[in-house]
Formats: C-alpha cells, sequence, structure tokens
C-alpha cells in the first residue's frame, strides 16, 4: 500500500510538472530559446489565483483569471522581450530570460510583499478515502483529473484542428509553414499564451496545496521544469509528459528512500544527471 | 505568366543569381538547368519569396510580386517544392496536405486532397501515414501534392528527381505532364537533363549565377555547342 500511496504522490506532483514543463517544451520546439522566465508566469499565476479566490470566493473564477493574465504576460514577454532579438544567439536569449526572472521576482515582493499571500479559505482540503484506507486530498485527486483534462483537450486541439496543424508544421519547418500561409508572429503568440496559461494553471495548484504563494516560488520549478523537458528530450511533449510524470514518481520514493542523503530537489538532478550518463538525448528522445 | 526582369539575389554579400531575365509561358513546362552552385535553387526560393532580391523586378500576371512575402505570393498563386522536399516530417500525409492547403477554406481541404490523391495514388494508401517515414519517391510526390494543395497556377519544383527510382520518376514526370495539360505553368530545376528535355518547352541554362542560354527547348537540341558543353548530351 506504501508504494500505491508513494506512487499516487508522485503523480500529483508530476502534473504539475507536466502542467510547467509542457509549456516551456512548446516554447523551445518553437523558437529554441530556454524559457527561464516561463517560472515568473507560473508565480504570477499563483498570485492572481490566491488573490481571486480571496476575493470571490470562485477558485474556478481563480483559474480563468490566472490562465487569461499569465497568457497574456507571456504574450507580451515573447513580443517585448524575445522578437527583438530573435535574430541573435541562443545563449542572448537564455541571459535574457534570466534577467527577467530575477527582475519579476523583485517586483512580486515589491507589489505583493515579501511574506507571501495565503488563502483566507482554501477550498478543496478535505481528505477522501480513496480504498484501502487511501486518503488524499480533494485538491490533490483534482490536480490529477484537471491535468489530464488540459492536456486532453491540448492534444485534441493540436492534432484536431488547423490551427493545431499549423503549430506543428510552424516547429517542424517555419519557413516552410509560412510559404504555405501560415502566420508564424499569431503561431508563436498561440504558443507562449497558452504555454503560460499552463504555467498559471499549475502555480495555482501549487499555492493550492501548500496554501502559500511567495515571490521566489518559481525558482525551484524553474530549473527543474528545465530538467525536465532535457530527461524528456528537448522539444519533445510526449517524452515531456512522461518525464514530468517519472520524476514526481522518483521524487516520491526517493524522499522515502534516500532522505536521509538527498533532499527531495537534489533527487531531481542526481536523477537527470544519472539519466544523462546514460542517455545524453534524453529519456525518451530517439537520437 | 511570370516575368524575371534583371533579377539579383544571394545570401549576405554573396550573390547566388546576377541579373536574371526570363520569362515564362503560361501552361508550359520550362527546365532550369546547370551545375552545382550555378543558382538554380537559389532562384526559385527568391521568386518564391524566401530569398529577398538585391535587384530587379518579379512580375506574376501583370502584378509586381517583388516586395511580397511567401504567404502573399502563395496566395497569389505560387508555390514551391522545394530542395530536400522540406515536408513537415513529424506530421501525417494528410496533415501535410492540410497545410499545404491553409489558405483556402477547411470546407474544400477534403475536394483538393482528393484531387491530389487522384495525381498520387500512393499517397491515398499512405494517409495516415508519418511523412518523415515514407520512402523518398512517395515524400517526393507529397511533396508535390502538398504544394498542389495550395491550387498555384506556377508551381516550382526543385530536384524532382534526387535519389529516386526510374519508375518513381517516370510518375513524378507524368504528373507534372498531366498538371501542364490542365494549364499550371511548371519551373522545374534538374540536374537529370535528359529527362527535362523529355518534357520542358522552355529551357533556361544558368552557370555560376548567371543566364548562359535560354530559348525553347527544340532549339536547345539543336544547338551543338549547348547541347555538348551545358546539356550532356550528344
Amino acid at each position: 500500500m506504501l508504494y500505491v500511496e508513494l506512487i499516487a504522490q508522485g503523480l500529483v506532483q508530476g502534473c504539475i510538472y507536466a502542467a510547467i514543463a509542457l509549456g516551456l517544451t512548446l516554447v523551445y520546439g518553437l523558437l529554441r530559446i530556454l524559457h527561464v522566465a516561463h517560472a515568473a508566469l507560473f508565480t504570477l499565476g499563483a498570485y492572481i489565483g490566491v488573490l481571486t479566490t480571496n476575493a470571490t470566493g470562485s477558485l474556478a473564477l481563480a483559474f480563468v483569471a490566472a490562465m487569461l493574465v499569465s497568457g497574456v504576460a507571456g504574450v507580451a514577454v515573447f513580443r517585448l522581450g524575445y522578437q527583438p532579438i530573435l535574430n541573435r544567439p541562443p545563449f542572448v536569449a537564455l541571459i535574457a530570460s534570466i534577467g527577467l526572472y530575477i527582475a519579476a521576482e523583485e517586483i512580486f515582493r515589491i507589489v505583493f510583499g515579501a511574506s507571501g499571500l495565503s488563502f483566507v479559505a482554501a477550498p478543496l482540503q478535505s481528505q477522501v478515502p480513496i480504498f484501502g484506507g487511501l486518503q488524499f486530498k480533494q485538491a490533490e485527486i483534482a490536480v490529477m483529473l484537471g491535468t489530464a483534462l488540459i492536456i486532453a483537450v491540448l492534444a485534441y486541439l493540436q492534432n484536431r484542428t488547423r490551427i493545431g496543424v499549423a503549430c506543428q508544421a510552424t516547429v517542424s519547418d517555419p519557413q516552410m509553414a509560412e510559404s504555405f500561409g501560415v502566420s508564424l508572429q499569431m503561431v508563436r503568440d498561440i504558443n507562449f499564451f497558452v504555454g503560460s496559461a499552463l504555467a498559471a494553471f499549475a502555480g495555482v495548484w501549487v499555492g493550492l496545496l501548500n496554501n502559500l504563494v511567495e515571490p521566489t516560488m518559481g525558482s525551484v520549478p524553474a530549473y527543474k521544469a528545465l530538467a525536465i523537458i532535457v530527461l524528456g528530450g528537448l522539444g519533445s511533449v510526449q517524452g515531456t509528459l512522461l518525464a514530468a510524470l517519472t520524476l514526481g514518481i522518483i521524487e516520491s520514493f526517493g524522499t522515502i528512500y534516500l532522505g536521509k542523503v538527498l533532499d527531495r530537489n537534489a533527487i531531481a538532478f542526481a536523477f537527470l544527471i544519472a539519466v544523462l550518463l546514460v542517455r545524453p538525448q534524453g529519456m525518451f528522445a530517439s537520437k | 505568366m511570370l516575368r524575371i526582369d534583371n533579377l539579383t539575389c544571394g545570401y549576405g554579400s554573396f550573390l547566388a543569381m546576377s541579373d536574371l531575365s526570363l520569362t515564362l509561358r503560361p501552361g508550359t513546362i520550362t527546365g532550369l538547368l546547370g551545375a552545382n552552385g550555378a543558382g538554380k535553387s537559389s532562384t526559385l526560393m527568391c521568386i518564391a519569396g524566401h530569398v529577398a532580391a538585391k535587384a530587379g523586378q518579379v512580375y506574376f500576371g501583370e502584378r509586381d510580386v517583388t516586395g511580397l512575402t511567401p504567404t502573399e505570393r502563395v496566395r497569389q498563386g505560387i508555390a514551391i517544392s522545394p530542395e530536400g522536399r522540406r515536408l513537415f516530417k513529424d506530421l501525417t500525409v494528410e496533415d501535410n496536405l492540410r497545410v499545404g492547403g491553409l489558405i483556402h477554406p477547411a470546407a474544400e481541404f477534403k475536394r483538393d486532397r482528393d484531387r491530389v490523391i487522384d495525381l498520387f495514388p500512393r499517397l491515398g494508401e499512405r494517409i495516415t501515414s508519418i511523412a518523415g517515414n515514407l520512402s523518398g519517391g512517395e515524400q517526393q510526390m507529397l511533396a508535390i501534392g502538398r504544394a498542389l494543395m495550395a491550387r498555384p497556377q506556377l508551381m516550382m519544383i526543385d530536384e524532382l528527381s534526387l535519389g529516386l527510382m526510374p519508375k518513381v520518376i517516370d510518375l513524378c514526370y507524368r504528373a507534372l505532364l498531366t498538371l501542364r495539360d490542365e494549364g499550371m505553368t511548371i519551373l522545374l530545376v534538374e540536374q537529370n537533363t535528359d529527362r527535362v528535355m523529355g518534357v520542358a518547352d522552355d529551357i533556361c541554362v544558368l552557370e555560376s549565377g548567371r543566364r548562359v542560354w535560354s530559348g525553347s527547348a527544340a532549339a536547345a537540341r539543336n544547338d551543338p555547342t549547348l547541347s555538348a558543353a551545358f546539356l550532356g548530351l550528344h
């Protein structure tokens, strides 16, 4: 039963990682930018989530507001931060991205205070019995169901709609996609909007599960999400999903069996190093 | 159909093509011939809008399209099957065709797709396959089919026969003749001179980024100097 519980806890964490890392991998796949500032949109989403819930009492409204605000902010980050330097070498965008993230952390500290915000009446906190004495918080179950739903919707949009196919074509060969009438600007805006909205989705859940939203909450997810997209094979959506879930489960087991020698975050990076020694291309990339 | 006046294009300070003038007649096949590095592919990419013209004009019909983007040119009726085919390799055959037809309403996709499949029935059999898993011949058919989805009046094809089996080359050339008979204008870049001379109405020969000969295919065949020096025909 312990194993089942560990796997389930790992899946909860893995779903949050997946939502953060998917946005990052969408951006990397399209523009080959390691978008560290993605974590700032995760934090922004968490703040909008807690503020909206506290103001209205509606968690659903909080998700909508957080995803919309972070989505629009993501498009602004692309247009103002990355677009002017797209023709420069990739490390220029990486440095800009790190700078944007540091600046965003300070803005959160100035605007919302250094000590963080909590939910006045955090929703979905009661325990639900599953089977064999196993219990989960409602929020943990909702994380898994919500992430599965959002990924299913994204997969549908990506594979079954013209705009989704256009986005995939742009990732594959932007010049050719453009020559068949795809607007690169529109595809890039959509990618940043969707990726940033996913980060906000994860941010609201993390804020709710920890009942705390603070300026530095994006630091660890920022680097862990980078580790996940490397593990999954850079730019691979399916690989990122599998890597996120695997990492969640590895961490879950690691905190029990390796907890005395490594903390949770160290386990993730030890796993990353171990995988890259064996498969430098990532766990799920073919080459 | 297409008129190029004194076109110069290239990359940075390198000039791939200088001072090219050429006219394509409607409903004909023009073969653009020359050795590696002669400037054939760059010329096609310049007409498609992917390589900027440094001087000169490109007219399509009566319209000067020199300053238009690739998207605007495909909307005008200029499509390209580029060097290396450049398919969307992770997408299915159907989705590659879907991208090719994005400038037209979604409701018309099925009709256009079926027209491509009529021309290349093999694509119908592989419609759900991933483009990157297709054979070289199937990929070439898909590259042409994808360009046809845009319903072009001018179709440019780069290195049609490169790396393909003779049977597949025959099939592709038969398709070109069908398209020409339907009224399409075709600009064909080829290293395989014999093949081009077999179907082309007009020929333009390039060398080191300059036009060295142009005229009808019949005149090219009857020009002994040209045949020996540039076309490898004896």
